[in-house]
């Protein structure tokens, strides 16, 4: 699908927001980057799912590397936490494409909610 | 018993994140039980999604999921300031970043909340629509047989 000239400049302005996102909080660009997917490129919900991950890859890359650079890794944990990130994530790979319903999407967004309240105490 | 937390819920937040449904989002509130350092969380979540990433992504790309147009438009901005939020994390305070972390979650959460209830509604709506369709239409076919 060809964009047009707003739509580009929404997607650049949006998605720099997911970048600085995901560099000041370690994490949640992704989430800025699916919608960005499916409201302004027109995706459908699995592709935009699927493809969010191809954008987030570099840009994680980048932020982890200043990470690393700075001195703001601990190995250890990291190490124990990629093993089981690693295993999950290919069990969630393949559920993604068996997926259906909205249940997970509801469940995903009190899962959040709890998670954000809970940080606060 | 740390080593195995942290697995734990590196695993539950892997299934999330495989899926593409932000797995960040859900393993630094999980790893903010353990007794770790904000940005040494962040870290953590960074530096794992890397090999997950990739694990997923050869899934996806077996399944044809991933859609290579127009993607540049989003990657090559979110580069640059992916460096710079990097950069100010490294300066901020543990706290800080904890608190944003915070009511970052708690607005993604009531943002996709919404979204998924409109979407909900919305289906049953078609769903009835339909369904009373299908009852008016045996209505009429009895009637049709009744004269």
């Amino acid at each position: 699908m060809n964009l047009s000239a707003k739509n580009k400049w929404l997607l650049v302005a949006l998605s720099a927001v997911a970048g600085f996102v995901n560099g000041f909080l370690g994490g949640g660009g992704g989430v800025i980057v699916v919608a960005l997917l499916l409201a302004v490129v027109k995706l459908h919900q699995k592709y935009a799912q699927a493809t969010a991950l191809l954008v987030i890859l570099p840009l994680t890359a980048v932020s982890a590397a200043v990470y690393i650079f700075k001195g703001n890794v601990d190995w250890m944990p990291t190490l124990w936490a990629t093993l089981g990130v690693i295993a999950g994530g290919a069990a969630g790979a393949l559920l993604l494409n068996k997926l259906k319903g909205n249940v997970a999407k509801i469940i995903f967004a009190l899962v959040l909610i709890a998670g954000g309240i809970k940080m606060f105490f | 018993m740390q080593i195995f937390l942290l697995i734990l819920f590196g695993f539950l937040a892997g299934i999330v994140g495989g899926m593409g449904m932000g797995g960040g989002t859900v393993l630094v509130p999980l790893l903010s039980f353990l007794d770790i350092p904000q940005k040494t969380i962040q870290a953590i979540n960074l530096v794992s999604f890397l090999p997950m990433c990739c694990v997923a992504l050869i899934f996806h790309a077996k399944n044809k999921l991933l859609v290579k147009q127009n993607i540049l438009w989003l990657v090559l901005p979110a580069l640059a300031l992916a460096v710079v939020g990097a950069l100010v994390a490294d300066k901020a305070s543990n706290d800080v970043l904890r608190y944003c972390f915070a009511a970052f979650l708690c607005a993604v959460g009531a943002w996709q909340l919404v979204v998924a209830v409109k979407f909900a509604i919305t289906q049953k709506i078609q769903k009835n629509a339909s369904k009373q369709n299908s009852t008016s239409a045996q209505t009429n076919k009895t009637k049709n047989q009744l004269q």
